[in-house]
């Protein structure tokens, strides 16, 4: 894993800066018009929520980028075209937004259904889908047209798995998931790394994403006897997976993966998260400038919110969209060309990120290993909890 | 348990850090026979099965009494309960009222919100066709939703309880006082009904107007009061239940509104529909199933659970468990569930007018968005054939039609995945399995009237996609199938819009013109026949459960095939993508473009896809308005834009 280098930062974004004033003569006529990113995700629907959330993180990065003078002197924009995550309508979208040439990228879409049955239409129009929350395995093998900012669940559970095991020393774990692709992934890493470093992985439950009860399965979960529950959930049913463990009477250690972490886990759990572990990708005392950046700016922008997981895919996303434009221009196939190009772009989840060609993802997520302590996230201190 | 996502990802990259094969250790099986739950487990399985069941009461019993009295699944009451927690909300963050204020609050403003439901969204319909409420119901669900999500966004939010934090130990768990009042509440609401309907006037007025509107009218009955005080009533309990659970979890937000109805409405089936007492134990009954499914399979099997309860329970009992023998029968005996209506002559030359410019649309400079939106709306609209032929012609309300495109997609991607069969063939091969897997699965249920049809098919809907997720083996669970090739024909890849636009539209249009020449036939006025009466059909010595069988064989095929080709478009499924609103989506198409009637339903297919598309300008507003626009439609045309064939 990479650390945290101030060197190597700036000089990878003095590079990207540099590369992108050796492309700007060329790449780009004068134009008043902004430069149009397409976005396919759900703004209504059961997912509605993520939408908005990829909509804050967008809105404040894309402030940043104005104010430091937009994409060569253009401003850059996105028209964000709601799916309700229903495939139907992501292609239909597709559709359009290939067919507007004046959209040179296009980001989304939110769940695996809905993004991979676009990534045909996107592959085929020569259109780059920026799946930056696309974590499914098969996500990229779409076509190379499709790359993402995805953290790789192989590169993320066994972090979440070192802290469990090395770090914390359990021993005998219960692992709760989502059962969904993401879920479901997620959790095989897990159980494969937790299990070559030492660990006894002695219950697994998939959940559906609206359950809401979850007593009887953490009787299942009490009668394994584990010295640890590790929740592969988000935040809403970590939250409450955390409230009916203490319900039932579980007192064992809980650790949960970074899609937890938000500011809703520590509204929504109360005082049932308090000691809970959480493996994530920065965190808000994070010395890295970026990060700081990023927070301070949430915050005054959003009157004082804190920012979540999800903000910081979509804040990194268009960071990413604004430095693959200012290589590749407005030129579709320039800008798949340039995001082999593109390297060392700041970035709050990876520090700085570059594509791995091969792979169309990038390697190398921060860690962090936080637990909530007075109701707030902080860095863990190694004391047992 | 096998593994296949990483076997198959493994034998393409080759990468040494994948998973092993054994990391599905957790399998169900193995916790079976390997562990032993003790007795005190099995009284904790017990408790928390009663808990739940408690919270599923609370929506059960408010279905129930509109159930009772207006024979109405009222799918707009997960939507009351959600406005209900959201009042809350109100009431406890802002306003810091104390709880039993709270509760007055949340009464009252559900209340009013019922009987605004009532007088203008139901009232008027009162004399229309009795599936138009239904359809409205499902409308004002969208509308009330999508204002709740609008005012207050869609992320969750946090509703703390006012009770003080004490716990009880009961078992090896603990309970609160939360789930004492929320008992208290469910066993009292459905107490004070049962003494309400058996000792009051209003209550004998309620029962009168629930056994005979008519002749409950002629003694002097004002039925619209009563219609008024019943969905006050249970829109009151609606929005205190969907508070109260709000707090139990600490958590509300929009997406709980289905949820809540789907479990209410199993609970309320499992005790009888319409049966007040019965719905609580129905819900105490189904939370308990559930509990000790996740006991003996593992969370994954939970709702499975709920869902085949329910199946068993309608095919043994359909009247419910604690239906009495003397019962009146639930559904009337002829077909006045779906009334005929004169339908709209469309000439025919206008008919193939419209069909040759579809068919020469892609000459022209339409954009591939415009054609893909087609392209959609001819798949829903074979989709909306198959419905149409099963509800309209045969009167047999599927509300679980998304499985038959589910079965369609698999099959066909499976086989042209793992056998190499040919896309074209293994889209009819997903055509013929829908048939045949469909028809045998709706079979138990060939025996139900009217609304039991719908309920039963919903849950027949919801177990289909359950399996899809667990029977890993064969359907990859979760990770579902991707790299599904594209569309292809002898030999051709079909990849270009224009051509999938075609080649959907003529699969469609063959299948409607096939089915016009049915319902001419004499095999399609037997189908209206049982339809309208099947007691007269049956004494014509028509055999009910062959030619229902015909129907669901030749309406599974289409299905079949728009979910095969949808899977090839789409390149890859699972088992979110044929859900549950899928099924709701192909039932408006249909009752819009009027049941039974061919031509209704392609145009309703090309309406529901295309108004959300035409609204989109309208961002997040785009869903109100399609509500909106539907309410309009049932309003004002009842029969559907096209009548009822």
């Amino acid at each position: 894993m990479s650390n945290i280098d101030r060197r190597s930062l700036v000089k990878g974004s003095l590079a990207a800066m540099m590369a992108g004033a050796a492309f700007s003569r060329g790449a780009f006529a004068q134009s008043s018009e902004p430069i149009l990113l397409g976005v396919s995700g759900p703004l209504t629907g059961p997912n509605a929520q993520y939408g908005t959330q990829w909509k804050q993180g967008f809105d404040l990065a894309l402030d940043e980028i104005q104010a430091a003078g937009g994409i060569n002197g253009r401003k850059l924009a996105y028209q964000f075209e709601d799916s309700q995550s229903d495939p139907r309508q992501s292609v239909a979208i597709a559709q359009k937004f290939v067919s507007n040439p004046a959209i040179v990228l296009e980001l989304g879409d939110f769940s695996s259904p809905a993004s991979m049955a676009a990534s045909p239409i996107y592959q085929r129009a020569g259109l780059v889908q920026f799946g930056f929350t696309n974590s499914h395995p098969d996500f990229t093998k779409g076509g190379d047209f499709m790359w993402s900012t995805s953290v790789s669940q192989a590169d993320e559970q066994p972090l979440l798995a070192s802290y469990a095991v090395r770090r914390l020393g359990l021993k005998k774990l219960a692992v709760l998931h989502l059962n969904t692709d993401w879920g479901r992934t997620s959790r095989d890493y897990f159980v494969n790394a937790a299990k070559e470093y030492g660990a006894e992985i002695v219950v697994t439950e998939g959940y559906i994403a609206e359950e809401r009860d979850f007593r009887s399965t953490l009787v299942r979960v009490r009668d394994a006897n584990p010295d640890g529950l590790i929740l592969i959930s988000y935040y809403s049913d970590g939250a409450l997976i955390a409230r009916q463990a203490r319900q039932v009477g579980l007192k064992q250690v809980i650790c949960a993966a970074s899609s937890v972490y938000s500011p809703k886990f520590l509204e929504l759990g109360g005082e049932a998260v308090e000691d809970v572990h959480v493996g994530t990708r920065y965190f808000p005392e994070d010395p890295r400038p970026e990060v700081q950046k990023f927070i301070s700016g949430f915050k005054k922008k959003y009157n004082g919110l804190e920012p979540d997981a999800f903000n910081a895919y979509a804040y990194d996303a268009m960071n990413m969209a604004a430095a693959v434009v200012r290589i590749g221009g407005t030129d579709r196939k320039a800008i798949r060309e340039a995001f082999t190009k593109v390297k060392d772009v700041p970035s709050v989840i990876f520090g700085t990120a570059t594509f791995d060609v091969a792979t169309r993802r990038v390697k190398g997520a921060m860690n962090a290993e936080l637990v909530v302590r007075k109701g707030q996230f902080a860095l863990w201190d190694g004391k047992p909890t | 348990m096998p593994s296949w996502s990483f076997a198959r990802a493994s034998s393409r990259s080759g990468t040494a850090s994948r998973p092993d094969p054994t990391a599905g250790a957790g399998a169900p099986a193995a916790f079976l026979s390997t562990r032993g739950s003790s007795v005190s487990s099995w009284l904790d399985y017990t408790i928390n099965g009663l808990i739940v069941g408690n919270v599923y009461a609370l929506v059960a019993v408010g279905l129930a009494l509109i159930f009772g009295v207006s024979r109405l699944i009222n799918f707009a009451q997960g939507s009351i309960y959600l406005v209900g927690a959201y009042i809350g909300w109100v009431a406890v963050v802002q306003l810091h009222t104390p709880l039993p204020l709270t509760i007055i609050v949340v009464a009252a403003a559900a209340a009013i919100v019922g009987l605004i439901i009532e007088r203008f969204g139901l009232r008027p319909l009162q004399n229309s066709v009795r599936i138009a409420p239904l359809l409205a119901t499902i409308g004002i669900s969208f509308v009330l939703d999508q204002l709740v999500m609008l005012t207050f966004s869609p992320n969750p939010r946090a509703l703390p309880s006012q009770l003080p934090d004490v716990r009880f130990q009961v078992g090896g768990g603990t309970i609160g006082p939360l789930d004492l009042l929320i008992a208290g509440v469910g066993l009292t609401s459905a107490l004070l009904l049962f003494v309400f309907l058996r000792y009051s006037k209003l209550g004998w007025a309620v029962r009168a107007a629930s056994q005979d509107r008519d002749a409950a009218m002629q003694m002097g009955v004002d039925v619209n009061r009563v219609n008024q005080a019943v969905f006050g009533i249970a829109a009151a309990l609606g929005g205190v239940s969907g508070m109260l659970v709000g707090m139990y979890y600490n958590q509300i937000d929009t997406a709980m509104s289905l949820q809540a109805t789907l479990k209410g409405v199993v609970a309320e089936v499992v005790g009888g529909a319409g049966n007040v007492p019965g719905a609580v134990i129905g819900s105490l009954l189904l939370g308990l199933v559930e509990s000790y499914g996740v006991a003996v399979f593992g969370t994954s099997y939970r709702n499975l659970f709920a869902f085949l309860l329910l199946v068993v329970v309608l095919v043994l009992r359909p009247n419910g468990l604690f239906a009495s023998a003397r019962q009146a029968p639930p559904e009337p005996l002829t077909g006045t569930f779906i009334a005929p209506s004169r339908p709209v002559r469309i000439p025919r030359w206008a008919l193939a007018v419209a069909a040759a410019i579809f068919a020469i649309l892609p000459f022209f400079p339409v954009s591939f968005y415009v054609l893909q939106t087609l392209i959609n709306a001819w798949l829903l609209g074979m989709l909306a054939l198959s419905l149409t032929l099963v509800a309209g012609t045969m009167g047999q309300v599927s509300l679980g039609h998304a499985a038959l495109l589910a079965i369609g997609a698999y099959t066909s991607a499976l086989l042209s995945l793992t056998l190499n069969v040919p896309v074209g063939l293994a889209v009819i091969g997903g055509g013929l399995m829908s048939a045949a897997l469909g028809t045998l699965l709706i079979s138990p249920s060939f025996r139900l009237r009217g609304h039991y049809v719908s309920i039963a098919t919903l849950a027949i809907g919801e177990i289909v996609s359950l399996v899809i997720l667990n029977w890993e083996s064969v359907t990859r669970g979760p990770i579902g199938i991707s790299g599904i090739p594209p569309l292809s024909l002898f030999g051709y890849d079909l990849i270009s819009p224009s051509s999938i636009y075609w080649f959907s539209f003529v699969v469609m249009a063959v299948l409607a013109l096939l089915q016009g020449r049915l319902l001419t036939s004499h095999l399609g006025r037997s189908f209206r026949a049982i339809r309208d009466d099947d007691i007269a059909a049956r004494a014509y010595g028509l055999s009910l459960n062959r030619y229902k069988s015909l129907a669901f064989i030749f309406g599974g095929f289409a299905a079949g095939v728009s979910g095969g080709i949808a899977a090839h478009l789409y390149s890859y499924i699972n088992h979110e993508t044929f859900n549950t609103q899928q099924s709701i989506l192909a039932l408006t198409v249909v009752i819009l473009g009027g049941l039974g009637n061919v031509v209704g339903a392609i145009v309703g297919a090309v309406a529901l896809v295309g108004l959300p598309e035409v609204f989109r300008i309208a961002a997040e507003y785009r869903i109100l308005i399609y509500g909106i626009v539907l309410l309009l439609l049932v309003r004002f045309r009842p029969q559907g834009l096209l009548g009822t064939i």
